[in-house]
């Protein structure tokens, strides 16, 4: 037997968690009165259950101060609130993991910090593109499709790519996009810098503001005022160009914000 | 595909063994062999081995020449469970601070960060000392050059405070109540007012609505107060932190409600 003062101590560590998490009843009754407070029969009614079931998770809810009744109207207490609001985060977390899981698996992930991976329930409504076999450039289109539309990029480039430069430049010039920022690493700077004309139409070009950073980033984000996509490498080091992220809703683009910010951006 | 409106099974298969969870997160930490988690979690020898057993099952972990390493996704499922792990932990290490308090004007975004307050320190005043809550902000304010607040009450000390920062060439932004607003400025000699004013080194919101809670961010370093709910400001009790993680919290709920009270 694993000794008494050990089971004491993972007990205490982890008792809300496993209290909260395990029972579908506690977890349902906070989410429904998570927006208003409701009473017995509303509550009966949507979750559909029996009133002594109900009536006993919110006894156990109430004990631990996460719920309270007043006037037969059950709300959350402070303490609830924030649980609650966390528990949402929690699930929301996984959906967005869950759903794109496929995409977030075949990467290396080690470059997105772990406070920007709590907040990936920002990229719930983000869906990823694949490319075919019978269409390789699925993917790319869609990317050069989402820029060409932009008139402000922020872009972590961690890939030395004429394709990629070629479209950009071609986009500057063309006097739609007016701003460019750049966010290099050092060794991709360098390469840059000896084409002559990369050097010209990117890094002296006035609308692009450069950021050099010595890490060797595993990361291309991308992000307009109207979108932010993601391609990753893969856990062996290579670039893949195959599967794109792409967001479109006001949460992603703050996660990606948040992951430019993170990179001086 | 997952429901998001609900716990999940394997949300509720992770949270359901403490030993799991235990061994997860020190396979999190470091790969190792059933014999080094059995020495670092105390866990008998059978509950790790079995309970390995059924975490490989369910692909969370596999096992390379004796050590079992955490699977690429369990790493990142694990991430967003430890953070709830860690906000339910800051709900109750705080619990005096927040039950029974009002949080209505804390932004949802501030409330999925709770996480961010983890190295805050709760101050809280004794018999001994019923002014310590105060002077702990006092403190941080005086010596502070770049200073934004919300002050939802007037306190004698704070037009005299906000003048000595002026004075020090620093920068004050605050949101306050339209009701205290010239209680608290009148007393601020008009010739640093005015030049600070100039300078933009001093910038008043007031507000017509109800602030409900007392911040201040004094050259990164953040204090927090709420209003108890039955409408008194907790005079008693006030959340204090130094560290960069609080401080871009702060900054978000100051944006916050600046946004929200401000037209």
């Amino acid at each position: 037997m694993t000794n008494i003062e050990t089971k004491k101590e993972l007990n205490k560590e982890f008792r809300d968690v496993k209290y909260i998490l395990t029972s579908s009843m506690r977890a349902k009754l906070l989410l429904a009165v998570y927006e208003i407070p409701k009473n017995l029969d509303e509550l009966r009614n949507e979750l559909k259950k029996p009133s002594a079931t109900i009536l006993h998770g919110l006894k156990e809810l109430e004990t631990i101060n996460l719920v309270r009744k007043a006037q037969k109207y059950y709300e959350l207490t402070s303490n609830g609130y924030l649980l609650t609001t966390n528990m949402i985060k929690l699930i929301e977390n996984w959906y967005a993991l869950g759903k794109s899981e496929a995409f977030w698996d075949n990467h290396d992930l080690t470059d997105i910090p772990d406070d920007i991976i709590k907040n990936i329930y920002l990229l719930k409504n983000a869906e990823y593109v694949n490319s075919t076999t019978s269409d390789l450039s699925i993917a790319f289109n869609s990317y050069i499709d989402l820029i060409s539309k932009a008139t402000k990029l922020q872009i972590i480039l961690p890939i030395y790519s004429e394709n990629h430069f070629k479209h950009i430049i071609d986009l500057l010039n063309k006097n739609k996009l007016d701003e460019l920022d750049l966010i290099l690493s050092d060794e991709i700077y360098k390469s840059i810098n000896n084409n002559e004309l990369f050097k010209e139409e990117l890094l002296e070009n006035k609308k692009v503001k450069i950021t050099v950073i010595k890490h060797n980033l595993k990361i291309f984000l991308t992000s307009s005022e109207e979108f932010m996509s993601l391609t990753l490498f893969f856990k062996d080091g290579h670039y893949d160009d195959s599967q794109i992220l792409i967001g479109k809703d006001k949460n992603a683009l703050k996660w990606a914000e948040n992951l430019m910010k993170y990179y001086g951006g | 595909m997952y429901n998001h409106n609900e716990i999940n099974n394997d949300i509720r298969f992770l949270a359901q063994s403490e030993i799991r969870l235990k061994i997860l997160s020190e396979l999190y930490k470091r790969p190792d062999d059933v014999r080094g988690l059995v020495k670092k979690t105390k866990i008998t020898y059978s509950s790790v081995s079995s309970n390995i057993n059924k975490l490989e099952e369910n692909n969370y972990i596999r096992k390379v020449e004796k050590k079992y390493y955490l699977n690429h996704m369990a790493k990142v499922y694990l991430k967003a469970l430890m953070d709830f792990k860690r906000s339910v932990d800051i709900i109750n290490n705080y619990d005096s601070f927040w039950n029974r308090h009002n949080i209505s004007q804390l932004s949802l975004d501030s409330m999925k960060n709770i996480t961010d307050l983890k190295n805050a320190q709760l101050i809280e005043t004794t018999p001994l000392d019923i002014y310590k809550t105060h002077n702990a902000t006092k403190n941080q304010l005086i010596e502070s050059k770049d200073v934004k607040a919300i002050f939802p009450y007037l306190h004698p000390e704070y037009p005299k405070i906000i003048e000595t920062i002026l004075k020090n060439g620093g920068s004050v932004k605050l949101i306050v109540p339209k009701t205290i607003f010239k209680a608290m400025m009148t007393p601020v000699s008009s010739k640093v007012k005015n030049a600070a004013i100039k300078q933009g080194k001093l910038k008043v919101y007031t507000v017509t609505s109800d602030l409900n809670l007392y911040l201040t961010i004094c050259d990164g370093k953040m204090s927090l107060g709420l209003f108890k709910n039955d409408g008194s400001f907790d005079q008693n009790r006030i959340l204090i932190s130094n560290d960069e993680s609080s401080h871009q919290w702060a900054e978000e709920l100051f944006k916050h409600v600046k946004n929200m009270v401000i037209k």
